[in-house]
Order: structure tokens, then C-alpha cells, then sequence
């Protein structure tokens, strides 16, 4: 849910854009993370752990823990609490391996 | 890309080293791998007084918000989304914005990378919804998005209750507090008295977090016995410990001080690493309050423009006497005693500071 007047910060973002989870378009405001934007809609899981197929979502929210990875236009594992949402971002949850030979990757 | 000094990191500690070298005339770079500079300052809507002269006491992000300001106005290059990944043989740092790779030279740099939350492992606790209690409040006082509606917060620390106070007054239940120890760790009166409708669990640990997807509900094991709860949330809050990362790949030397978070670089009262060319500022040299990590960034710029040769010797000692003294009025005490441990142990070294190969 988002946090429209903060107690301590007012309203701190104005600008809306619209961004796409499993391509169903969402709302969020300018100058958000990924992790947060996902989470203001509601939604906190964000992927599949490897080994044991279970959900993951934001844990440390510093870029550290790599618990809130997702697919963003294309490209696999990227930190959703350290990328900003922008218009018509296209993002996937986590849950596969990713493919490093795909050239989007970077190969 | 060439500077005088490298500065990783630009919360308090980078931004006031960065600030410190380019006032006496250095080139300065500084890097952090976040959108935005500030560290873990940017979500902190706490007050903070006993800062150092020259700062006036105000909430975290305000004090952060014009140290910015300051940056900007100066001719430090700052480069954000831009992280330290390696270092090359002869020393330089390299450096990735995720698309190209590159090294920077700098004959001094100075590491600030701050500090990271302890985890505290039980079942469950991977599940989408528990979280540090610092993602919880980057949530809120960064991101504006509530993490959650009903919350538990595992620990007691000053770091707890203020989270839990920020939870709350965004409109959060915070159900309890859960705690092993058999009292509130919270030096903070204030703080406890302003939570005290939220029962404290003392001698209490979370068996196990559940919920399909996400957390639903958590079981903790109390004296009174199991106790099962609603919840949305769970926040950890179990104290910090220094980053080592960018240490270990400057071949940096750690030594263990419980007092200063755990394991931390040696250093030595210049705030010099081991390793001669790197010297550290912030939480990473021992966790500790706002006042000390602003000064330790002014030591360790001081000392590196020393190290180089744009400061003297003699100026250089007579700068960072007057910090190391405001340091030692500002700092706690147990810290400040396990860090002049810590400073006196790295000279009685055998050859201090240059590491035998």
C-alpha cells in the first residue's frame, strides 16, 4: 500500500507511471524502487528459490541479501530494491536460473 | 579515470571525507553503488543531536539532505549506480555501473562501505514479509510504501523501537516486541515509554514463520508458552556489523572487536587499513553513532591527503588531534575504549602497516 501523506514527510512523491508485473499494468510513483513499487501493489513475492521452490521476496532492501532479484525488460537478476521503476517497465519474478549466454545478459 | 582520492561509498562517512579532501584540494571521486548518495541516512526521520561542530542537530534525512547539497556545490565528482567489484594487480579499484567495467586510479582511496543488519535464522524466515527492521524503514520513510499491517519486531535494540515508533505512527500494529534476552535491550526511555501499549516478550524466540506465498502467521516459544500470532510483518532487528567486501579485496587485515560490531579492518589512528593505500571511515571502522561516523570520514580524508603529500605531516597531526578529540566526546564509551584497543593493538604490529607478502 502506499503511504500518501508520510507523518514526518508529507507527500513525498507526485509523479505517477505505470509499470507491468506478469504484464498486468500497475501503478507507481516516480523515484521508487522496483521492490517498493511491486510491494505498494500488494505484491511480495518475487521469486522461486532454486533448490527447495520457495517464494522469496525484499529482505534487506540494501542490495545486499540478492533475496529480491526479478527480470526487468529482459534481463535476468537484477536487484529489485536498487533499480527505480520507470514507464512502461516490464517486470518478471525470479524463477529460474538465468541464461548468462543470452546476449541481453551480456555474453 | 584518475583522482587524488577514491572515496567508496557516499553516506555520511563518504560524503564528509569527500567534502574534507576537496576543501584542502584534492581531486576527489566518489562512488556508491545506490540511485541516489545519502547511505542509510536517507530513511533515518529520527532526530540526531551531538553532532560535531559545524552541524546542526535535525532529523537523519535533513542532515543528509544538506550535506548533499554541499557535495553538488563542490567540485567532487560523484558517480551513483556505480559499485566496487575488484581490484586490478597494481592497486587500482575497479569499478562496474553494470554495463562497462573500468579502473580508477587514485593514489589514496578511502572505504566507507557502512554496515550491514545481523540476520536472525528460524523457520520460515525467508518468506516474502520478513524482513530486517531497516528494510522495513526504507519502506516507509524512503519508498512511502507500507510494508505490512500487523507486524512483530524480534529484538529490543534502540534500533527496534525506533523502527517500530516509525512503523507505528505510519499506521502499523506492531503486536510485540520478541526478545531472548530476559530484558529490553532499548537504552532509550523515551522511545519505551512512547511503545509501551506493545507487549515485550522477554526470554522468547519465533519457532516458526508461516503463510502460503508469504507470511500469514508467526508461533513464538515463550515462558507462558507457545504463543501464535496474525501477522503480516516481521522485522529483525538484531544489530549491525561491518561490510568487509571492498577490505578483503584490498588485501586489508581484520581483526575481531566485539564492541565494534564484530569483525573489522585494522587501522590505525590515521584510520589507515594495513594496507597503506586505503584508509576507512563510517560504521565499517566500528559500529557507532552519526557525530563519530561524520569525523572518522574528516580523519580518514586528512590522512590520506597526508599519505600523498598534499597535507604535511605537522598539519595533518594538528587536523585530526581536534577530531580525534570532538570523537572522543561524542562516541560511546565501550566503543570508543574497543576502538583505542583496536588502534593500539595495530602498533604494537610487528612491521605495522606494510603486510609481508
Amino acid at each position: 500500500m502506499q503511504i500518501h501523506i508520510h507523518p514526518v514527510l508529507g507527500e513525498k512523491f507526485t509523479e505517477e507511471v505505470t509499470f507491468y508485473f506478469n504484464n498486468k499494468p500497475l501503478k507507481a510513483k516516480k523515484g521508487q524502487t522496483v521492490a517498493a513499487a511491486l510491494m505498494a501493489n500488494g505484491i511480495r513475492n518475487l521469486g522461486t528459490s532454486r533448490k527447495f521452490l520457495q517464494p522469496r521476496g525484499l529482505y534487506c532492501a540494501t542490495g545486499r541479501c540478492m533475496s529480491c532479484f526479478v527480470t526487468i525488460n529482459g534481463v535476468e537478476h537484477v536487484l529489485s530494491c536498487m533499480t527505480l521503476v520507470d514507464e512502461g517497465m516490464k517486470v518478471f519474478p525470479s524463477n529460474e536460473d538465468p541464461d548468462p549466454g543470452s546476449e541481453i545478459n551480456g555474453s | 579515470m584518475e583522482a587524488d582520492v577514491l572515496i567508496v561509498g557516499a553516506g555520511p562517512a563518504g560524503i564528509s571525507a569527500a567534502l574534507t579532501a576537496e576543501k584542502f584540494g584534492a581531486k576527489v571521486i566518489l562512488i556508491d553503488e545506490s540511485f541516489s548518495p545519502g547511505g542509510q541516512l536517507r530513511q533515518q526521520t529520527q532526530y540526531f543531536s551531538n553532532l560535531p561542530t559545524g552541524y546542526a542537530p535535525d532529523i537523519g534525512l535533513k542532515v543528509i539532505e544538506t550535506l548533499i547539497k554541499h557535495l553538488y556545490a563542490s567540485s567532487v565528482q560523484v558517480y551513483t549506480n556505480h559499485t566496487m567489484i575488484g581490484a586490478y594487480k597494481n592497486g587500482m579499484i575497479g569499478v562496474t555501473d553494470g554495463n562497462k567495467t573500468f579502473p580508477i586510479l587514485a593514489r589514496a582511496n578511502i572505504l566507507a562501505p557502512g554496515a550491514q543488519e545481523e540476520a536472525k535464522i528460524f523457520p520460515g524466515w525467508t518468506l516474502p514479509g520478513v524482513m530486517t527492521a531497516g528494510a522495513a524503514q526504507i519502506l516507509i520513510n524512503r519508498e512511502s510504501v507500507l510494508p505490512g499491517k500487523r507486524a512483530v519486531m524480534i529484538g529490543t535494540n534502540n534500533f527496534a523501537f525506533t523502527v517500530a515508533k516509525q512503523l507505528h505512527d505510519c499506521g502499523v500494529t506492531i503486536e510485540a516486541f520478541i526478545e531472548e534476552k530476559s530484558q529490553i535491550t532499548c537504552s532509550d526511555g523515551i522511545l519505551r515509554d512512547e511503545l509501551k501499549h506493545v507487549p515485550v516478550w522477554t526470554e522468547s524466540t519465533v519457532q516458526i514463520a508461516q503463510g502460503t506465498g508469504q507470511v500469514e502467521r508467526v508461533s513464538v516459544h515463550t515462558p507462558e508458552g507457545r504463543k501464535e500470532i496474525d501477522v503480516d510483518l516481521i522485522c529483525i532487528s538484531n544489530g549491525f556489523t561491518p561490510i568487509l567486501e571492498p577490505f578483503v579485496i584490498m588485501d586489508c587485515e581484520l581483526t575481531y572487536k566485539k564492541h565494534l560490531g564484530g569483525w573489522v579492518p585494522l587501522y590505525n589512528e590515521k584510520l589507515q587499513t594495513t594496507n597503506p593505500s586505503c584508509f576507512i571511515a563510517g560504521n565499517a571502522a566500528g559500529i557507532t553513532d552519526l557525530g563519530p561516523i561524520l569525523l572518522t570520514g574528516e580523519i580518514a580524508a586528512i590522512s590520506a591527503l597526508e599519505e600523498i603529500g598534499i597535507l604535511n605531516s605537522e598539519e595533518a597531526e594538528i587536523e585530526r588531534r581536534k577530531r580525534w578529540l570532538e570523537l572522543e566526546k561524542l562516541e560511546n564509551t565501550a566503543v570508543c575504549q574497543a576502538r583505542k584497543n583496536l588502534i593500539a593493538s595495530s602498533r604494537s604490529r610487528q612491521s605495522p602497516l606494510t603486510k609481508s607478502k
